[in-house]
């Protein structure tokens, strides 16, 4: 019996030590990625994250930061708040200055956490977009044009580039979530000003199963459609397009649309599909070349090569780009160590920074931590995503005056 | 050997029905009580904030879910909808100036209300049919949050709790809140423990084993079906409350999908239905299991250095997880609640081999 006793104490006691936190040694910079591998956002989580691991990898291959290296913690959340909180908890007590969680539920549920702890949190391309006002949010960066920008960008490029969009019918087609409805109001407000028509159609969350949907949105004959859904819903929703007689061409999604969404529709049949781009995709800049020669020339990727250079692997690595230019800036104005408030101020002094030509020139301030809002718009040529516009950002007047009100509401509470 | 009866004897039907006959479960239940209250003295606040408090609300959680469940033998997959409107009625009644004692009850009546109404569907249908009418009620109560900007706060769909006293003490601090959830960890385990021993505990177990049988008997299921939804519906609004208040400080829509009702029920029913300490011991399974096998994996890894990927990595513990799932249902069908009543009994007779009480 006692041993049976000593055994089952020591084997708690090794246990808590395993999974007890471990202080960063001496003067490590502890970033938390503290995704969801495994429940709802498994479309983008594998190569966003190996993009982000490897750039750390290139950094810290260098040297790190004036001799100071990158230690990132990679842990799954399930998407689930509560195991996010216990991860972040966990990171701010091995000394984390910034976290990214990749799920918009695991950072709202953090807001007023890291607001309180003083830890930077970068929510690209999820989150709170009213987290740009950085007056309201000091340490919440998101850091990528808000989806508010996106669907500007997204009719200013009908208004520019398609013939004019005034008098037009867009379909809204859009995941009823708070996420697919969060653009409407920035396009009903640009329907009055520019004069075109615009009609929502929500489909209901997964999106599996939208073909009720799109005999509606056949009847109204839109001359584009918007597509507003992530992972498995956007395929769905070209082929639906494509049955129901709307030009490929005519549809243009969210920034959600990646390799994978076209292979499921099939790669000819996708060709013409336009999406929001908020970093450019392909290997053809210095950065993802650098990480090829010197990360896995090495053998030392985070996960299969083929991926390097798609879609979500170049937008993790613009993350990583975007929050070491800041750790740089941080450590070279105020030294080490380094904490969450050097690099939040860090961040805010960043300046025209494009990651060597593979995203738009974003600079922060202290008001302004979505960058300025920029994107274009790209196009599937069957094997690849070209470009047909250039780095830009529109309407950010509107933007804005959401960002404010939603802000204001968090202010008061919400 | 820990349970001696010698000495014990019942002379008294008062005696024989008191919540603990032997005295070493009491000594047990005092100490955990003990233990659970100095914790903000000897627990690092990772632990508390992160492991202990959590437990506690999805504990609470849980024994609401059980009592109906368990006790009254009625299915419930949507009792994550039922958590959702205590947090929300709660936080607009507090928003509202309502005294936080008071919106907490109100925030238990509405859901009672609410809950009883589709609880009402018990009345005509039972096991799986029951199943469907409250998953209805999981996803129309979703869709309404998510669709009435009112109650999910706007276009963020984020609520923030508001600053609130309980009890003249500010909800604030790390111990404050820790302590708020364990108070009514303590109402919730009380209440449960003694409903058993009441008529209304009897009454819900004969319409569990067989309704009409029951009515014979001169139990009316009627009464007691609403009634153990109303309880269980007060009991979880109020535990939904205590979870946005103590744990979350910010209430989103997600946080009560349909994913957490099934949680629900595999606490309830790993833990053992109808157990107090299977509530307490499903909601550690399911809640914590999951916390410290990633980190145990991520740490093995780490200290032995071997390559595996981020994304093998996250899967690894999902994957012991099930087993352990299937392995403790194949041990003991009953769930953990009866390997813990196995030891117990053991050690009642201990050193014989034979089981008497």
């Amino acid at each position: 019996m006692k041993t049976l006793f000593k055994g089952l104490l020591g084997a708690t006691a090794s246990a808590a030590m395993l999974a007890g936190p471990v202080q960063a040694e001496n003067d490590d910079i502890t970033v938390g990625l503290l995704q969801d591998f495994t429940a709802v956002y498994t479309f983008v989580t594998d190569e966003y994250s190996q993009g982000q691991q490897d750039y750390l990898n290139l950094v810290n291959a260098r040297g790190g930061i004036d001799g100071h290296m990158i230690n990132a913690v990679v842990r799954d959340t399930g998407n689930e708040p509560q195991r996010g909180i216990e991860a972040y908890n966990r990171v701010r007590e091995e000394g984390a200055v910034l976290v990214d969680f990749l799920s918009t539920p695991v950072s709202r549920a953090n807001v007023n956490r890291v607001l309180n702890d003083e830890v930077v949190m970068i929510t690209p391309l999820h989150g709170r977009g009213d987290a740009s006002d950085g007056e309201t949010f000091p340490y919440v960066f998101p850091l990528m044009a808000t989806y508010w920008s996106q669907a500007a960008l997204l009719i200013d490029y009908i208004d520019e580039h398609e013939g004019g969009i005034e008098g037009k019918n867009i379909a809204h087609v859009y995941i009823d979530s708070p996420f697919g409805r969060e653009p409407v109001p920035v396009l009903e407000e640009l329907s009055e000003r520019l004069n075109f028509n615009v009609r929502t159609f929500p489909y209901a969350s997964p999106g599996t199963e939208q073909s009720a949907v799109w005999s509606d949105i056949r009847r109204y004959r839109p001359d584009h459609v918007i597509l507003w859904g992530a992972g498995g819903g956007q395929p769905v929703s070209i082929r639906e397009a494509i049955r129901n007689g709307i030009p490929v061409e005519n549809v243009l999604s969210v920034v959600w649309l990646a390799e994978t969404d076209v292979d499921v529709v099939g790669r000819d049949r996708a060709t013409g599909v336009k999406r929001f781009e908020a970093v450019a995709t392909g290997r053809d800049y210095p950065i993802i070349q650098d990480i090829l020669d010197e990360v896995y020339a090495q053998g030392d990727g985070a996960g299969p090569e083929e991926r390097v250079g798609t879609t979500y692997y170049n937008i993790g690595v613009a993350t990583m780009a975007v929050a070491v230019e800041g750790m740089r800036i941080a450590m070279d104005e105020f030294g080490p160590p380094m904490t969450g408030d050097k690099l939040r101020q860090g961040m805010e002094r960043i300046e025209e920074f494009d990651a060597q030509g593979m995203m738009p020139p974003v600079s922060f301030s202290e008001q302004d931590h979505q960058g300025g809002g920029f994107g274009r718009v790209s196009q599937w040529d069957g094997e690849n995503w070209e470009p047909v516009s250039d780095w830009s950002a529109a309407y950010q007047d509107i933007v804005w005056e959401e960002i404010e009100k939603d802000a204001a509401g968090f202010r008061e509470g919400n | 050997m820990f349970y001696r009866l010698a000495g014990i004897r019942h002379t008294s039907y008062e005696s024989a029905r008191q919540l603990y006959t032997i005295p070493a479960d009491k000594v047990q239940v005092y100490g955990l009580l003990l233990l659970a209250v100095l914790a903000p003295l000897y627990l690092p606040s990772l632990y508390l904030n992160s492991y202990l408090l959590p437990w506690l609300v999805w504990s609470s959680a849980a024994m609401s879910l059980t009592l109906l469940m368990g006790m009254a033998g009625q299915l419930h997959f949507g009792f994550a909808a039922v958590m959702a409107i205590g947090a929300y009625a709660s936080i607009h009644l507090a928003r509202f100036g309502v005294p936080f004692e008071f919106a907490l009850i109100g925030a238990g009546l509405i859901t009672s209300i609410i809950g009883t109404a589709f609880g009402a569907a018990a009345l005509r249908v039972k096991g799986l049919y029951l199943v469907m009418a409250t998953l209805a009620m999981q996803y129309l109560v979703d869709w309404v949050i998510i669709n009435v900007p009112a109650i999910s706060g706007g276009a963020q769909a984020t609520l923030q709790t508001p600053e609130v006293k309980f009890l003249f003490v500010p909800l604030q601090s790390a111990t404050s809140l820790y302590f708020g959830a364990l108070i009514w960890a303590v109402v919730v385990t009380v209440l449960l423990l003694n409903i058993k021993r009441t008529s209304m505990g009897r009454a819900l177990a004969a319409v569990r084993d067989k309704d009409f049988a029951a009515a014979v008997i001169g139990v009316n299921p009627f009464k007691y079906k609403l009634l153990a939804f109303w309880t269980s519906s007060f009991l979880g609004g109020i535990s939904g409350a205590v979870l946005a208040f103590c744990y979350y400080q910010a209430v989103t829509p997600e946080q009560f999908g349909f994913n957490v009702s099934i949680q629900l029920v595999a606490m309830v029913l790993v833990g053992g239905l109808g157990s107090v300490i299977g509530a307490y011991l499903g909601a550690a399974f399911v809640l914590l299991i999951p916390i410290v096998l990633t980190n145990l994996i991520a740490g093995l890894v780490a200290t032995t250095g071997l390559p595996i990927s981020s994304n093998l990595l996250a899967h690894i513990p999902l994957m012991i997880y099930g087993a352990l799932i299937i392995g403790f249902l194949l041990f003991e069908p009953l769930g953990l609640a009866k390997i813990y009543d196995n030891i117990r009994k053991y050690f009642v007779v201990w050193p014989f081999r034979h089981t008497q009480r």
